[in-house]
């Protein structure tokens, strides 16, 4: 007997096409607007968790600058690194990094740019890198100031057909001169804050600033601490350290920058949470309106069947079969813009993901969100319309015209 | 006599105006309607007629009085549940202007008050398909009501009616649309179901067609003024 409920919504709604199709707009917009920007807001947050996988929330960076009003540069260097780790409280290690973009070719093929960086061994282990093949460099190629080289795995795309077992033992043309291929890291797949790991040709310390980048090269530290609930203690003392150690005077600015990986990430994810929360916003706003279109749409349907429900009440309706007959329609209406409304959303993705700007990923929690937004749409606006009709006096139902 | 199958005792029905105005249609009616009678109810226009009928087919509330219904007083009924049992199950309604849902076929439309007394579709399809067929339109199933005659509408409507077997049958002017021929086919008919067994109660303007009531009660003002009105040749 419900299933009849059913078809004979349907058959009402069958007979007022246009009318059924222009109720149905708001819902399918509401609807595709609501996938789309729960696939955007998904696509942020994985974008972001991209971005800072490599990085340990518990890592500290610290970066040169040159301080106010001084024209000196900045003393930081990676002769801090072993005072902070002696000297900081609640310190578990700590590297120096130095990196440049540079020109970079093989035999037979285009040079590319590539970022060059120079680091200790610990730089894969901290970094998360992982080895493919070959082998990382030694603590005696950094003391040696070995032209040897670990390769991203895009270099090896780019330069070697991907052939990671060919690359090994090649030699590379660095600025002119010629750095051997000793290891390949697996893809990573994504890029941290600019540096993009899969397209950066990995060297010892000693060799990229002697040969590469010049001892004047603009140094980065990270420093880990045992645990994220002592960084800003240690963020204090590492600054109190590097002044001391830098002979900066009581008024002078600090010569370095530091920012700690926990509060970058929370900040990105703040602000993504920010653009989530502003798009849902808007995505409810414009189901509110479509559900107020369906309460329209229904009040109409229900004046003009006026007659039709005081036939229905003459020969047995309780007011339960006409509440639950135009509840159903509006409820199959807004399911109907629901389904349309997710499809559209789906199709529209790939289109926002094309531009590069945006990450738009379609998930099965954007459906279900999307689907059930629908479904109360439906109910709660369909809900007054139907009670209305439902109410309708019989005799004066059946006068109408 | 025995028990009527309707009764109604001093029964007041009044409309209100949007100002609170009170406009009294019926004034303290009293009737008894015994089981398989065919009434007829007559009167001036503006008489109380419809109303009336209306009230004995639980469409309107009373204001005051009794209605007896199988000796069960159903004035007092409020709940919708109920009425709309009775509606359903108890009385089959005839109008003039047949109310037929019009995108519904004469088949569907016959079958509904049996959809709403929750009989399988298959069940009440057959049942309206046969009471159709004894009303002589069993070419006529799937016919929406515009593609039907007068007549041919009235007969789904009285077919309509009888779907979930009431004891009675309340009409109100049932001919007033219908020619003089059509009509005197429909009373045909009336009078054939009064002889199965129905109780018909009929509201009409039409003398021709009063004749074929056992009794006439003539209503003027909201007052029934003659219980037994006989027609002057």
């Amino acid at each position: 007997m419900n299933l009849e409920i059913l078809s004979m919504a349907f058959a009402s709604i069958n007979a007022n096409k246009v009318r059924a199709s222009l109720s149905m707009l708001g819902i399918i917009i509401g609807v595709s607007t609501v996938i789309v920007v729960v696939s955007i807001s998904l696509g942020a947050k994985q974008t972001i968790d991209n971005q800072f996988k490599n990085l340990s929330v518990n890592s500290i960076m610290i970066q040169a600058t040159r301080g106010e009003g001084s024209t000196t540069a900045s003393k930081l260097s990676e002769a801090d690194v072993p005072k902070i780790i002696s000297d900081v409280a609640n310190i578990q290690t700590g590297m120096a990094v130095v990196n440049g973009n540079t020109q970079v070719s093989v035999a037979g093929k285009d040079s590319k740019q590539y970022s060059l960086v120079g680091g200790y061994t610990n730089y894969f282990d901290l970094s998360n890198l992982v080895l493919l093949n070959g082998r990382i460099f030694t603590d005696e190629e950094i003391t040696s100031k070995a032209k040897v080289a670990v390769i991203g795995n895009t270099v090896v795309t780019d330069l070697f057909d991907g052939d990671a077992n060919s690359a090994l033992g090649q030699y590379l043309t660095v600025s002119k001169r010629k750095v051997e291929i000793i290891g390949v890291l697996q893809i990573v797949g994504s890029s941290m804050r600019g540096a993009n790991n899969d397209e950066s040709i990995f060297i010892p310390y000693t060799t990229a600033k002697k040969t590469f980048l010049g001892e004047r090269a603009q140094v980065r530290l990270t420093i880990l601490a045992n645990d994220v609930k002592n960084i800003p203690m240690a963020i204090e003392d590492i600054t109190a350290l590097l002044r001391t150690n830098h002979k900066i005077k009581e008024d002078g600015a600090d010569d370095f920058r530091i920012f700690d990986a926990g509060s970058l990430v929370s900040t990105a994810k703040d602000t993504s949470n920010i653009l989530s929360i502003l798009l849902i916003s808007i995505a409810t706003i414009v189901l509110i309106v479509s559900g107020i279109g369906i309460m329209n749409v229904m009040f109409v349907t229900v004046a003009e069947r006026t007659k039709e429900i005081g036939i229905m009440k003459a020969v047995g309706a309780k007011q339960k079969d006409i509440l639950i007959q135009f509840l159903l329609e509006a409820v199959i209406l807004s399911v109907l813009g629901g389904a349309i409304g997710i499809i559209l959303g789906e199709i529209v993705i790939p289109f926002l993901n094309l531009g590069g700007v945006l990450k738009a990923l379609p998930s099965n929690t954007g459906r279900i969100i999307a689907f059930s937004f629908s479904v109360m749409v439906g109910i709660i606006f369909g809900f007054y319309p139907a009670l209305k009709a439902s109410q309708l006096d019989p005799v004066d139902a059946l006068r109408s015209e | 006599m025995p028990t009527p199958i309707i009764k109604l005792e001093d029964v007041h029905k009044s409309y209100f105006l949007a100002n609170g105005e009170e406009i009294p249609i019926l004034k303290g009616i009293s009737l008894e309607i015994a089981e398989n009678e065919f009434v007829a109810i007559m009167g001036e226009s503006g008489g109380g007629k419809s109303t009336l009928l209306n009230i004995l087919g639980c469409l309107h509330p009373l204001n005051s009085g009794s209605y007896f219904l199988e000796g069960e007083d159903i004035g007092i009924i409020q709940d919708d549940y109920s009425l709309a049992y009775i509606r359903n199950k108890k009385i089959g309604f005839i109008f003039q202007q047949f109310n037929l849902i019009q995108k519904l076929t004469a088949l569907k439309n016959v079958a509904l008050p049996a959809f709403y007394a929750g009989m399988s579709k298959g069940q009440r399809e057959d049942r309206a398909a046969e009471i159709l067929s004894s009303l002589g339109l069993e070419e006529r199933l799937d016919y929406k009501p515009n593609q039907l005659s007068g007549g041919q509408q009235q007969r789904v409507s009285i077919a309509r009616s009888l779907i979930n077997n009431p004891e009675i049958l309340l009409a109100d002017e049932p001919t007033g649309a219908l020619d003089s021929k059509t009509g005197a086919e429909v009373m045909e008919i009336f009078y054939n179901l009064k002889k199965e067994g129905k109780t018909i109660i009929m509201v009409t303007h039409g003398h021709e067609v009063a004749k074929y009531a056992d009794r006439i009660i003539w209503l003027k003002d909201g007052l029934v003024i003659d219980h037994d009105y006989k027609i002057q040749s």
